[in-house]
Parts: C-alpha cells; sequence; structure tokens
C-alpha cells in the first residue's frame, strides 16, 4: 500500500475515533450524576439552581445535554470553568502556551539527550558509556514523576537554591508584554535578557523532570536497535569498503537503528503530555496540567471534557504522525493492516 | 613454483608472485564454554591473478580467515590474532589512472616500490623489489586505505550484506568517494588540488569528509551546481561498474533499494561494489551459497569473466567442493582451523592425498556412485576449544594410527606445489613448531 | 593400505518423551536461563522483599486499630525528623509515622496491584479471546471499542474516571481496571490470531475436539507468554499510577498508601522537612523498578520477539 494511500485510510478513521472518544468522555462526565456541583454555592436559591440546571441544559436528556456540548464546541463554546471562574475557551489559550513551553522544552531535551546517549552507548557496548546509560534508562522507566520532581525541588531549590519555582518572577515581568504566550519567545520579542534567563531558570528544574522519564525510553530504544544493527552483515560490508568507522556508525549503523527509535519519540510525547499534570502541580507551572487536577478536585466537568478530548486528539494525531514518518523511513516497510 | 614449510618464522622465503602471504594465523574467540580455536596456524599464499580456493565444512574457520584480511573479525568475541598475513600492495598506474596500458602491462596497477630498498631488492621484500605490508599489524588508517581499493569482499548473502536504506547507487558511490576522489573530481572538471573556497568544499565531499555546515552550504545555488556535476561523475562511474557486471539499465538499478533487486541482481551489485576500484585481492566468501542454482552458475561465469579482465587474485571461500572445482586454480583444503591440504586443481581431484580431501572428493554425488548410496564422512567436526595435541581428523579417519593420536601433522611438501598436512606423507612432525606465536596485533 | 574401519552402529532412538516432561524440562531451562540475568535476579529480590514486608505488616508494626490502613497519628512528635527515638524514619506534618506508611503502604500496593492487574487479565482476555476466534463484525466491533479506549492517554482516562466516581482507594482500583483492560484485549486478540492460523489447531479440529477445549487446550497455553510478561510489568505500574493518582488527590486522605504520604509530605519541603515524601516516593520507585525488571527478564527468556506495550 502507498504510502498516501496509508495516510487516507488513517486520516478517515480518525473522526470516527474522536466521536467515540467524545461520546465515552461525555458518559464519564455523567455517570456520577449531575454535574452541577461546581457551579453551585451554599447561598443559591432553588430558582437559582433551577436556573443553572436550565442554562447549562442539565435538565434535559442525555443524548441531548450531547447534542447541545457538541454543537458548543464546534462554535467555539467549551463550556464554563468553575475552577477559573471564566469561559472554557477563554482561558484555555494561556494555559495551553504555558504546557507547551514546558513540554516542548522537555520533549527536545529528552530527543537531543537520549539520542546522544543511545548513540554514545550502542557505539561502545559493555562499556562505560554503556552501563551508565543502562542504568539511566532502567530507572527512567519506573520512576515516579512526583517523586523525582519533589527530590529535584529538595536538592535545587531548597538545599541548593539554585532554580526558582513557577513560571517566572512577577517583577522581571512587570513591563513586558506577552503576545505569544511563550515566555521564552515573548523574552526575545521584548529584547530582553532578564526575562529571557528568567524565564529559562524557571523552566529548567520541570523540564528536567519532565524529560528524564523520555529519555530514558529513547536512550535505551536506540541503544539496542544501534547494537542490533551493528551485528549485521552491511556494516562489515560497509567497513570492508573501507569507509572510516564513523561513517560507517553514522551513516549505516545509526541511521538503520532510528527508524524503530522514531516510534518510540512519539510515544514519549504521549508521556510527556501525562507527565505535565504532576509537574505542573509540584513546581506551580500555571499550565493545563494543573488546570485538570483542579477540575478533576472539584468536578469541573466541562474543563475535564476539554482537557480530555484536547489530549485524546492530539495523542491519536501524533500516533498517525509517528506511524506514517516510519512507513516513509523504512523502505522495507509494507503499509497494511 | 616451489612452496618451502611454512612456520612461525617470518623471514622465511616467500613465492615472489604472491600477492598474499599468510603465515600461521591464528584466530581466537572467547566463549562461555573456553577459548576457541577456530583458525589454529593457517598458511597459505595467493599468487599473482589466481584463484585460490579455500574449502571446508562450516565451522572449519575458514570465513574467519577470510575476514582475517581485512580485519573484519569483531574483537570482542575474538581475542588474540596470531601470525602474519603479507600483502604485496600496488597502486593505480599514473599513466593511465587505472584502465591499462604499456607502462603497466594492461593491468592498471604498478607494484609499491619496497620502503626499505626503493627497488633494488631486499630482506623486507624478499628480492622482489615490491613492499611488503603485515595486514595483521598495519596501522587502522592504512587498513582502510587497503580496504575497498586493493582487497575487496563479497559477502554470502548479497540482501543482508547491501544496506536496506540506501540505494545502490548510494552504496557503490561510497567506495569510489572513498578511493577514487581524484579521478572524480578530475571528471567532473574540477582541479583536485584547488586550494580555494570552492576547490575545498568539492573536495571535501568528494571525499566524504564534508560536515553538516559544508553540506548545507553546498546545496545553496552557487555550489550546488558544483555538486551536481560531481554527482553527475560518479553516476556515471557508477554506471560502468554496474555495466561491468552485465547489468542492464545501469542507471535505472542504481536509483533503487536492495530489496527491489532479485538475489542474482544484488550479488552482481555487490561485485561491480568489490571491483569498482579495481582491487588486487578479491575475496569471494561463499557468494553463491544463497542463490538459486541457475543464478549461481552465472554469477560464477561473471567472476571468472570479470578476473580475467581486472587480473585480480581471488580466494573463493565455499563448502561446496564442486563449485570450487569450476573456478579455482589452485585448491587449500581446510579442516578444524587447519589447513589439509593445498595443491592445484588437478593436483587435489586426481590425486587427493589427505584422507579428508579423499573423504570430501568422494561425498560429492555422481554418476559413478552406485543407485541410493551417499558417502559421508563419519563422526563430526571437534570441539575447537582447547584442541588436543593430535591430528583433528581422529576418530573420522580410516587410516587413522597411533602416531595420529598423539601428534599433530605439520603442512609439509609432497611434490612441488602440494602440501599436506598428515603423517602418512611426512611421518616426522617437528614438535618445536608448534608452538604457538601469539603477538597481540592492533585491531 | 590400512583397512577401512567398519561401520558404525546405527543409534538407537530413545523413547519419545511424554508431553508432561517436555513440557516440565522446558520449564527448568527457563527458570534457569532466567536466573542468569543478574539484573533479573535483583528485580526478584526486591520483589520478594516487598511482598514479604506487605504481608508481614502486621507482624512488623503494632496494627493501628480499628483500621490498620488509616494513619497512626502521634500527636506528640509531629514533623519529626528520621532518627527521633519511636519513628526511625520520622513523622508527617500530622506526626504520622513514616515507617508505619511505608510498611502498610507496601501491603496497600500488593492489594492494589493484584486486584487491578486479576481484573483486568480476566476481562482483557475473555474480551481479546472472543474478537480473535469469532472474527468478522464482532471483531471489528470489540476493536472499535478498544481503540477508542486507547486513543486516551492513560493517566488522563484514569484521573477522568477517578473524578467521576469521586476519590476513594476503591475507585482508583475501580479507574485503573477499566483504562488497563484494553491492553490485554489486544494481545490475546493477536495471539489467537496468530495461533489460530497454526496446524496444530486444524490436527485437533480433525481428530474432533470441539472448540472449547482446543481454547483450552492449544490456544490458551499458547498466548499465555506475552499476557504474563506484560501482567508482570503492569504489577509495577498499576502502583506507579495508582500512586500518582493518589499523589494529585484521588484517593482517602490519611490512609497508609505512598501516593497519599508524599502528597501530604509536600506541606513541609520547604521548610527542609524533606524525609515524609522521599521515602514513601523511593518505595513507589522500588516497586516499579523491580517488577520492570522482572518482566523485562521474563520478556528476554520466554519470546525476545513479543512485543509489549510498557
Amino acid at each position: 500500500m502507498q504510502v498516501r494511500d496509508y495516510v487516507l485510510r488513517r486520516l478517515i478513521s480518525l473522526p470516527l475515533l474522536i466521536i467515540g472518544t467524545s461520546i465515552v468522555v461525555f458518559g464519564l462526565t455523567r455517570v456520577g450524576g449531575s454535574p452541577i456541583g461546581i457551579y453551585l454555592s451554599h447561598e443559591m436559591t432553588p430558582d437559582e439552581v433551577t436556573e443553572i440546571e436550565e442554562r447549562f441544559h442539565l435538565d434535559e436528556a442525555l443524548p441531548v445535554q450531547y447534542f447541545y456540548w457538541i454543537s458548543g464546541v464546534v462554535q467555539g463554546d467549551l463550556g464554563w470553568s468553575g475552577v477559573a471562574a471564566a469561559p472554557v475557551v477563554e482561558v484555555f489559550p494561556d494555559k495551553l502556551a504555558a504546557t507547551m513551553e514546558l513540554a516542548v522544552t522537555a520533549g527536545v531535551v529528552a530527543v537531543v539527550l537520549g539520542l546522544a546517549l543511545g548513540t554514545f552507548a550502542g557505539a561502545r557496548r559493555n562499556r562505560m558509556p554503556d552501563h551508565i546509560t543502562r542504568v539511566v534508562s532502567i530507572s527512567g522507566a519506573s520512576m515516579p514523576l512526583f517523586w523525582f520532581a519533589i527530590l529535584l525541588l529538595i536538592v535545587f531549590w531548597v538545599y541548593l537554591g539554585w532554580f526558582p519555582i513557577g513560571r517566572s518572577d512577577p517583577d522581571v515581568w512587570a513591563s513586558i508584554a506577552h503576545p505569544t504566550g511563550l515566555y521564552t519567545v515573548d523574552a526575545i520579542l521584548a529584547g530582553s535578557f532578564d526575562a529571557f534567563r528568567d524565564a529559562i531558570w524557571h523552566l529548567v528544574l520541570p523540564a528536567i523532570a519532565l524529560g528524564y522519564g523520555a529519555t530514558a525510553i529513547i536512550a535505551r530504544m536506540l541503544r539496542s536497535s544501534l547494537v542490533e544493527e551493528l551485528q549485521e552483515d552491511y556494516v562489515d560490508s560497509a567497513r570492508a569498503k573501507g569507509l572510516p568507522e564513523r561513517l560507517v556508525l553514522r551513516r549505516h549503523a545509526r541511521r538503520n537503528a532510528l527508524i524503530p527509535t522514531v516510534t518510540v519519540i512519539g510515544l514519549t510525547f504521549g508521556f510527556l503530555l501525562q507527565g505535565t499534570v504532576v509537574a505542573e502541580i509540584i513546581f506551580r507551572w500555571p499550565g493545563l496540567g494543573r488546570w485538570m487536577a483542579d477540575s478533576v478536585l472539584r468536578g469541573d466537568q466541562a474543563t475535564i471534557m476539554t482537557y480530555v478530548m484536547f489530549t485524546s486528539i492530539l495523542f491519536l494525531l501524533v500516533n498517525l504522525v509517528v506511524d506514517v514518518v516510519y512507513a516513509y523511513l523504512d523502505p522495507r516497510v509494507e503499509l497494511g493492516t | 613454483m616451489t612452496l618451502t614449510n611454512t612456520g612461525p618464522d617470518t623471514h622465511e622465503v616467500r613465492p615472489p608472485g604472491a600477492i598474499a602471504s599468510v603465515v600461521d594465523l591464528k584466530v581466537h574467540f572467547q566463549s562461555k564454554r573456553g577459548v576457541v580455536h577456530a583458525v589454529d596456524g593457517v598458511s597459505f599464499d595467493i599468487l599473482d591473478g589466481e584463484t585460490l580456493g579455500l574449502v571446508g565444512e562450516t565451522g572449519c574457520g575458514k570465513s574467519v580467515t577470510a575476514r582475517s584480511f581485512l580485519r573484519l573479525v569483531p574483537m570482542p568475541p575474538g581475542i588474540a590474532v596470531g601470525g602474519a598475513i603479507h600483502f604485496r600492495r600496488r597502486r593505480p598506474c599514473q599513466h593511465c589512472g587505472g584502465d591499462g596500458c604499456e607502462l603497466c602491462d594492461g593491468l592498471g596497477r604498478l607494484p609499491e616500490e619496497c620502503s626499505q630498498c626503493g627497488g633494488p631488492g631486499c630482506e623486507h621484500c624478499d628480492g622482489s623489489g615490491i613492499d611488503n605490508v603485515d595486514l595483521l599489524s598495519i596501522s587502522e588508517s592504512l587498513m582502510n586505505e587497503i580496504r575497498g581499493d586493493r582487497i575487496a569482499m563479497i559477502f554470502q548473502d548479497p540482501g543482508k550484506a547491501l544496506n536496506p536504506g540506501l540505494t545502490i547507487r548510494e552504496q557503490i558511490a561510497e567506495v569510489l568517494y572513498e578511493h577514487r576522489s581524484e579521478e572524480i573530481m578530475e571528471r567532473a572538471g574540477f582541479d583536485p588540488e584547488a586550494s580555494n573556497v570552492t576547490g575545498t568544499l568539492v573536495r571535501r565531499r568528494a571525499t566524504q569528509r564534508d560536515r553538516r555546515p559544508e553540506r548545507i552550504l553546498m546545496s545553496v545555488p552557487p555550489f550546488r551546481s558544483r555538486r551536481a556535476r560531481l554527482t553527475r561523475a560518479t553516476d556515471e562511474m557508477v554506471a560502468e561498474a554496474l555495466t561491468e557486471t552485465q547489468i542492464a539499465n545501469p542507471l535505472k538499478v542504481m536509483r533503487r533499494h536492495p530489496h527491489e533487486l532479485s538475489g542474482g541482481m544484488k550479488q552482481r551489485v555487490m561485485i561491480a561494489q568489490a571491483l569498482a576500484c579495481n582491487p588486487d585481492l578479491l575475496i569471494a566468501d561463499e557468494p553463491t551459497t544463497a542463490l538459486d542454482v541457475t543464478v549461481q552458475a552465472r554469477i560464477l561465469e561473471l567472476v571468472k569473466s570479470l578476473q580475467e579482465r581486472h587480473q585480480a587474485a581471488v580466494l573463493y571461500i565455499s563448502h561446496d567442493l564442486s563449485v570450487v572445482s569450476q573456478v579455482s586454480d589452485r585448491v587449500a583444503v581446510m579442516y578444524a582451523g587447519r589447513i589439509a591440504e593445498v595443491g592445484t586443481r588437478e593436483q587435489i581431484f586426481s590425486e587427493p592425498l589427505h584422507p579428508y580431501t579423499q573423504g570430501l572428493l568422494a561425498a560429492i554425488p555422481s554418476g559413478s556412485h552406485e543407485r541410493g548410496r551417499l558417502t559421508a564422512i563419519e563422526g563430526t567436526v571437534p570441539e575447537l576449544i582447547d584442541p588436543p595435541p593430535s591430528c583433528r581428523f581422529v576418530g573420522r579417519c580410516p587410516y587413522e594410527a597411533e602416531q595420529c593420536r598423539s601428534a599433530d601433522p605439520i603442512l609439509a611438501s609432497f611434490e612441488p606445489g602440494h602440501q599436506v598436512a598428515c603423517f602418512i606423507h611426512s611421518p616426522e612432525p617437528d614438535s618445536s613448531l608448534d608452538q604457538p606465536s601469539f603477538a597481540r596485533k592492533t585491531k | 593400505m590400512v583397512d577401512t574401519a567398519a561401520p558404525r552402529a546405527a543409534d538407537s532412538d530413545p523413547a519419545p518423551d511424554s508431553a508432561w516432561r517436555v513440557r516440565s524440562r522446558r520449564v527448568w531451562e527457563l527458570t534457569t536461563s532466567l536466573f542468569s540475568n543478574p539484573t533479573t535476579i535483583a528485580g526478584l529480590v526486591i520483589v520478594v522483599l516487598m511482598i514479604a514486608m506487605a504481608v508481614f505488616a502486621p507482624l512488623l508494626t503494632d496494627a493501628n486499630m480499628p483500621d490498620p490502613y488509616q494513619m497512626p497519628r502521634d500527636w506528640e512528635t509531629p514533623r519529626a525528623p528520621p532518627g527521633t527515638p519511636g519513628h526511625p524514619l520520622g513523622t508527617t506534618n500530622n506526626g504520622g509515622d513514616v515507617l508505619y506508611g511505608i510498611i502498610w503502604g507496601a501491603r496497600t500496593s500488593l492489594r492494589l496491584s493484584l486486584i487491578v492487574v486479576s481484573l483486568t487479565v480476566v476481562i482483557g482476555v475473555t474480551v481479546g479471546s472472543i474478537a480473535g476466534y469469532r472474527g468478522g463484525k464482532v471483531d471489528e466491533f470489540l476493536m472499535r471499542i478498544v481503540d477508542v479506549f486507547l486513543s486516551i492517554p492513560e493517566l488522563i482516562f484514569a484521573l477522568a474516571i477517578a473524578a467521576v466516581l469521586g476519590p476513594s482507594f476503591r475507585n482508583i482500583i475501580l479507574s485503573l481496571a477499566v483504562v488497563f483492560w484494553v491492553k490485554y484485549a489486544r494481545i490475546m486478540r493477536a495471539q489467537v490470531i496468530h495461533v489460530k492460523q497454526n496446524e496444530y489447531v486444524d490436527a485437533a479440529r480433525a481428530i474432533g475436539d470441539s472448540k472449547l477445549r482446543i481454547y483450552f487446550k492449544d490456544v490458551l497455553p499458547n498466548s499465555i507468554t506475552p499476557i504474563v510478561v506484560q501482567a508482570t510489568l503492569d504489577m509495577g505500574n498499576i502502583v506507579l499510577i495508582g500512586a500518582t493518582l493518589a499523589f494529585i488527590g484521588l484517593s482517602e486522605a490519611g490512609i497508609a498508601e505512598w501516593g497519599v504520604l508524599v502528597s501530604e509530605g509536600q506541606a513541609g519541603i520547604s521548610s527542609g522537612r524533606w524525609w515524609a515524601s522521599t521515602f514513601p516516593g523511593l518505595m513507589v520507585f522500588l516497586w516499579a523498578l523491580a517488577f520492570n525488571l522482572l518482566g523485562d527478564g521474563f520478556r528476554d527468556v520466554l519470546d525476545p520477539r513479543t512485543e509489549t506495550t510498557r
């Protein structure tokens, strides 16, 4: 099957999956009874309660409620967040920017470090770099993020005081605008070195905490793929041609070893996404994850639904891209079921 | 040509016509159960322009021997290499650039003058005046110069020996870039010596020494056209190499990936790649084992004709004696890490001396056997871990005698050109020559 | 010339082994190769220690009455650092003994992982078997559901479910079960399809074995390997995710659960009281690490080519 056909097939099944997911998500929020709780407060009169019910269509039948929700989403109305006391749609972009900045930084760090470690270890099998990498990868895959993050906090914030928590120092940012919502970019645009440094400094700890697990997974995958590829005949063939070893490694072994590693990199995206929930809590980062955590504890269904749908769609898209890229990279792969 | 006794002494006389001489090669491997003496004192010569068939059953060490020429034996688990592999270096004839002319007798190659005496002859070059290196002890960079250029290798399964992710063109071009960069540059109209920016960029690209910034730079318009010229010149040379192996449509084949080609095509590609730089020695490690019988015959023909054209020596490894009989001028029979017998094709096939050789010949199914009976050699190959000091054929040899169980015969001359390691033909083993020689070689 | 040796007598074939002997010998071989890997042994040792700690909890500590799973409060010595008499690992802000929390937390974790893994394996294997065996529309339908479940990231899905059900230990079990059964369904289905195509199933049918009998005798035993590997890995991961959920606040406050303890200990961090969060967190790490090592070891030994998800 051609790459193009495969992409089309996957794209077609996408809407179905999204609809299915939305039904599941919606169903979830109604399982515990009416989600009205977040909108109520003690002083409300019965009339006010009824008014709220009608406003949010909570008095209608479930399929009708679902329809109201979906049509609202399509028109850009994602509901009212009790936690943020504002429409979800208004609060979402800023928090999204915060989470993206963190997740992308962590992701880039993880990929760069992971690939470097993996190459290092794979080419020097069973020697020191390999052992170090193995320790990192094994611990990384089992590391509870909340624990690692707290450890980092204790050492680098409480005891050493090298890095701050939160997202920014309000004094530094007092006069700087946020056109993009990504603080590092905003600082560059405003030409302020202090703001840039402040943004980076606040990013360090959470990005390391978030990226550690992903680094481990990537390094491990690349290492084992590299070791496998180095045992193949074509590597000997390349050496027999008189190519210097670094060319053999780079152009032959590693290039082929990167192919399965790419899928793993895609997987780590899901890892990072889920990690932001915990990381943002611990490092007091004002992003989607922390908002979701608060919403979960207080029953803010609008936020929960939006967040789950958003992450699921993102997840699906990333997986699709990864599969397509993998198929494109490996000329041997047959795209089938 | 008389071949004298070989032994660990590196100053014995080597025949001047030999392009390569293996002297007491030993390669040992570490395994869970002990040290495996995969190759345990192997010596033979490869004469210029001949095809030497190296025969033996699976596990006898022939592949390891072959790979030792190019130092392709992985050093863990390999732990020690002893002995020497002398190689008489040649270089491309500067007069014709490898095409063949009067100066080089049409070979396209000239012998490298001996580094010690510069031509007249001395002890180092055994009076031949030709330089001689020990492949097991030269530096890695010199080894890389020789690999692919003076000694080339083709592997058993072309499906595995070609990189599935690269096109045919890229893989053949690699070896040309590595060793024939000057020729590529000249063909593309560049001066290989140029020291200006363009010249340097071009040269670095042609020698595969460019780094990412240089590559990015070369993709930009003023330099892009120069890169295209280099690419075209390389394409031409790749196409020439492919045409030589009788591949039709070389331009189309070049752009394919290995998995799009048939087994026979892939092997032709391997051969084209190996012969691209006109090597002096081609090592063929069971090149037809993975192919269909009909394809096999054609590949054998191809190798034979190409060898004549390039006047290269071929070390042909196989377990199949009938195949070896078709292509070889001389044959070396290997058993359990040692050479059992060496001789010309006629000598081996009509007058096999070693019982193992006799057994191999008897095992070839042919019309002269009784219907329904296949002769097999009884027993199995011995474990090569800490081999006992007896002949390795003990337990399988129909002529086994007391002497065979207590001493190990060495390769000795029986008649001109014919050597055998067996007590039947040389009753006096010289135990002093059996000491292992173990110099840890640089890899 | 010397006369040729007489031909050796052909070896007589020994009697073929019984199926039981072959299987038990294979189990023995697997066990020995399992023990040849040092990391696997390390994992096994830690697992055994953890389980021992969980099982012998009532013996190791004074169980807190009436509910031993509630953290005991020693109001006399709150915020005590490790080494304080009576509290070797210190106490939390509320005077909870950290060591008690560690030990009973192991018990909680064991309960959590065992129940969830059992539930998910049973449900997943059943659904996967039906899908794989029946094929056709049934398979499509079931797999669509599986696909939908798989498109929601695990933690987030579990979060949402637990949020809806309300914070309690039982609800964490339920939400994890709902999220994780799909993995097994997928694995089992793939195995069933693969095994179905094998000849020995045809052979069994030819003898006249009923479908159910074929299932239990041929299909199930041969499909079990990746399930076992995944279940082992999940024993670790369930506790990891469960602790995370508890940390976020979806478990009951005050119970002896590692995630809950870490969360409680957070308040003391800025004042330098690191022990209340560090030790329970370490336990989560060790538990997950041990089962991951063990699971990897199983995977290497049982079938290096098996595909399992983390």
